[in-house]
């Protein structure tokens, strides 16, 4: 195997001038353990990342049951012991927390990189991770037994909360220390920007508010300001960093549009929450703000399509890791699909008058989430993984396909819930009929919601399989991804 | 530092649009007690509020829209299917929703908290929310109404009928599902038996499921009690 030759500039003399202290030699070249990373500490991102994706199996499985909940008429007595409500909100609490896993161990892994020197603890790492687990494990329990604050997506009862909150903080103590004592880039400046406001935000949807109205006002300030401004800091920065190790390219030119893409995410995105105000009783000029503001939220997302293309035309780079490139290509797209044109679709008023509330919002969250957000995990999971394993060159077949079968399977699982949507918007509001009437024609599309779930979790267990036991390529006949 | 002008970009785009959501946070602050007419907002109805969060009603439906798609949104159900309707949903839904698709669990709801929720369901269909949902709307009429109006023409009885029964019953396909269609009840009952009915349905139809609608004025009653007996 050759020396890399690719690492860009600054990081380059760092390594030439570290290459003796303790934490390892050039980048990726040197073994901690079995492990291939340059900081030992680097090592506690991987049990992140496992129990990201234990969760994130356990999040589909309890998928179908929702699925098949709407696709069948479950019996009153199990509606009556499991009540529908208590596994949507295990699926959507699991969801937010192995993202959010993922997304720590993502910063785990890519501080120490960055900042050039081993992370400030990593008993505080593991505690934290011990803490927020631990949390995610007693709230969903509690779920089953119908402890939580009754708001959706927000469900952990306050107590736990207080937990959360802790962890995050040690989180950020955490980081914050290792860059503060460390190399300060612009990556690292605008993650921890994004964490911190990503940890503000979620205190907004902690009190009890007697006003409907303004309780709905302050709930989106955590959900909406999270996928559409803390989230895209975060996983803007990820991605910032997967880039430049994957192709390359100069640390520069990526910093420059990392500010710029920022900037027009925060800028329409901040304003854009209106796009939730139009009908909770709040001011008529949430109309226009709303609609304008988040109108433009496209823009970032394109923007951020084209200049991960340019990355590798300008550049002339060769793509050394293929699959994380998939993957980096795809959490661009599907950002752009989910997010961007199916989130464009239904946020002007004279739209999301009929839409509002429907199964175009569940079409609309999947593709979304699993485009910008899941998807980015999962590059920088094939980035980090096989390097954590000490695995130096394997055969990229299985993850993309992987790739290929998640993918296509959500766009089904999205497309199937948009049409029960189209259904559902025509016969209740449109027509007027019942609620239920509407439910009746639908039933059909969550048979083939539940069809593509399956598929979702075959792919997805033929991922996690490669990604944590795939072996070592050695025969050099073989076309395979180097880690270099 | 090379990327100072893309900084500086990042910083103003962001303090612009951080100025507006801001400052329009204030005026919702400034507004939102006459828009929500805060000064009927007793006790009683954050003790609804309390019992809403508390049973977990938002995991399976919306308000304002909000929430989860598995059950009917209830911003406006007060004005759909009335005190007596939600009481019987929350306090008997099996037997409410017995022939339904899907069912509501019985979630141990009092007497007393189900006092409380109608009291929050009301205050929360006051809310001057642009009139939506659109299957509930007041201004105009919602597509539901209209389209009774295209098959029945406005007699004072279908006008009745589409304020008083259309939220639990249909005719023509349009409105609630809670209890039967009745494009063919005059088939089964005169207008006197209706009339009857209405006030009192155990009396005419034994373990009828349906509450009493004792908020129906006498004139009302005898006017929708008409109109159904011509629907044969
Ligand atoms: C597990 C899911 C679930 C939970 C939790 C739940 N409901 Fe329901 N609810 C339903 C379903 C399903 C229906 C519709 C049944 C039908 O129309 O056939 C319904 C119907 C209703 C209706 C009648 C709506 C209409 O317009 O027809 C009211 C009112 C209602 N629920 C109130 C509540 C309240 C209050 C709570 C909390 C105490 C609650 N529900 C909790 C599932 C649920
Ligand atoms: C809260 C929901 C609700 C409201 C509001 C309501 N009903 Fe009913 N109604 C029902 C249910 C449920 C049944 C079925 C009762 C049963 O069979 O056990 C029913 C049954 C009936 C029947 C008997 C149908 C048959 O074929 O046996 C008539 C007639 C009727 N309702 C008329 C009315 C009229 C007129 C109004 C308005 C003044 C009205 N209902 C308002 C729920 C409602
Ligand atoms: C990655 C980014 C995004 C994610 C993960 C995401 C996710 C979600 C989710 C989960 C909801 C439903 C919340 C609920 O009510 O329970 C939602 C609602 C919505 N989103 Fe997004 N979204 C993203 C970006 C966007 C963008 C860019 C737009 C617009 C251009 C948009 C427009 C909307 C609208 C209008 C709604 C409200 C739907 C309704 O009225 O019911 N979203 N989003
Ligand atoms: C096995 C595959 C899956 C199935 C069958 C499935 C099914 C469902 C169903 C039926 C709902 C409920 C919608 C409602 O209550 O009305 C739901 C909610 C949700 N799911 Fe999934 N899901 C799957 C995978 C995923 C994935 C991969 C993601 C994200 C990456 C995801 C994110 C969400 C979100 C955000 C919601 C809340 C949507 C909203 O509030 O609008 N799900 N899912
Ligand atoms: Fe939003």
């Amino acid at each position: 195997m050759e020396q890399t030759s690719k690492v860009d500039a600054s990081v380059a003399t760092a390594t030439t001038t570290q290459t003796a202290d303790a934490a390892g030699g050039a980048i990726g070249r040197t073994r901690v353990g079995t492990a291939l990373v340059p900081y030992a500490s680097q090592r506690v991102a991987y049990w992140y990342f496992v129990i990201a994706l234990a969760l994130f199996g356990l999040q589909l499985l309890v998928g179908l049951w929702l699925a098949a909940s709407y696709a069948f008429t479950m019996p009153q007595g199990l509606e009556n012991a499991l009540p529908y409500g208590m596994t949507r909100a295990i699926h959507t609490n699991l969801l937010v927390l192995w993202l959010l896993l993922g997304f720590m161990g993502g910063t785990y892994y890519l501080v120490p990189e960055e900042a050039q020197r081993e992370i400030y603890s990593v008993k505080l790492a593991y505690l934290q991770l011990i803490a927020l687990v631990g949390t995610g494990v007693t709230a969903i329990v509690g779920f089953l037994f119908g402890w939580t604050q009754g708001k959706p997506i927000l469900e952990i009862p306050v107590p736990l909360d207080f937990v959360v909150v802790l962890g995050a903080l040690i989180f950020l103590f955490n980081v914050g220390m290792t860059v503060l004592r460390g190399k300060k880039t612009a990556i690292l400046g605008m993650l921890l920007g994004g964490l911190v406001f990503l940890a503000l935000l979620y205190i907004f949807g902690m009190p009890f508010y007697r006003n409907l109205t303004i309780d709905w006002y302050y709930w989106w300030w955590v959900v909406h300001l999270w996928v559409e401004g803390a989230w895209e800091l975060v996983t803007a920065s990820i991605l910032a960093f997967v880039l430049i190790k994957v192709t390359g390219v100069q640390r520069k030119v990526v910093e420059k549009y990392l500010y710029l893409e920022t900037a027009l995410f925060l800028f329409t995105g901040l304003a854009g929450t209106g796009h939730h105000y139009y009908w909770i009783g709040a001011p008529d000029v949430w109309l226009w703000v709303g609609a304008i503001f988040s109108a433009m939220e496209v823009l970032p997302i394109i923007a951020m399509v084209i200049d991960a293309f340019l990355t590798k035309r300008h550049e002339g780079y060769v793509i050394k890791d293929k699959v994380v490139w998939t993957f980096c290509m795809g959490t661009a797209i599907g950002h752009l699909i989910g997010a961007g044109v199916w989130g464009f679709a239904h946020t002007l008023p004279q739209i999301n008058y009929y839409t509002h509330g429907s199964q175009i919002t569940a079409s609309h969250g999947h593709m979304a989430f699993f485009g910008a957000y899941a998807l980015l995990n999962f590059a920088m999971f094939w980035y980090a993984i096989p390097r954590l394993r000490g695995i130096t060159r394997y055969k990229p077949s299985l993850a993309i396909g992987g790739f290929w079968i998640m993918s296509l399977a959500v766009i089904g699982l999205g497309l199937a819930m948009a049409v029960a949507g189209v259904i559902q918007v025509y016969v209740e509001r449109v027509l007027g009929q019942g609620f239920m009437t509407a439910q009746l024609h639908m039933q059909l599309w969550f048979k083939v919601v539940m069809f593509f779930g399956v598929v979702l979790i075959a792919g997805l267990a033929m991922t996690a399989w490669t990604m944590l036991k795939g072996r070592q390529e050695d025969s050099t006949e073989v076309e395979a991804v180097e880690i270099v | 530092m090379v990327n100072r002008n893309a900084f500086f970009i990042f910083l103003a785009g962001t303090l612009i649009s951080l100025a507006i959501f801001l400052g329009l946070t204030w005026d919702t602050h400034r507004q939102v007690n006459a828009l929500t007419h805060a000064d009927k907002l007793s006790e009683e109805v954050v003790a609804g509020k309390h019992v809403w969060a508390g049973k977990n009603c938002n995991e399976c439906h919306t308000i304002l829209g909000f929430g989860v798609y598995y059950a009917p949104d209830l911003t406006k159900v007060y004005k759909r299917i009335g005190a007596a309707g939600i009481k019987a949903a929350v306090l008997q839904p099996e037997v409410t929703f017995k022939n339904s698709i899907r069912h509501m669990p019985n979630l141990g709801v009092t007497e007393e908290q189900a006092t409380q929720l109608v009291a929050y369901f009301e205050w929360v269909s006051n809310i001057d929310n642009n009139d939506w949902p659109p299957q509930d709307r007041q201004a105009g009429q919602s597509a539901a109404q209209r389209r009774l109006e295209g098959s029945a023409g406005l007699s004072a009885g279908a006008a009745a009928f589409k304020e008083k029964c259309m939220g639990c019953h249909s005719i023509g396909g349009a409105g609630g599902s809670i209890g039967p269609a009745l494009d063919k009840v005059g088939t089964k009952f005169d207008a006197a038996t209706i009339t009857k009915l209405i006030g009192d349905p155990p009396s005419v139809v034994p373990g009828s499921r349906m509450p009493p609608q004792t908020g129906v004025s006498a004139a009302d009653r005898q006017a929708i009690a008409e109109f159904l007996a011509q629907q044969k």
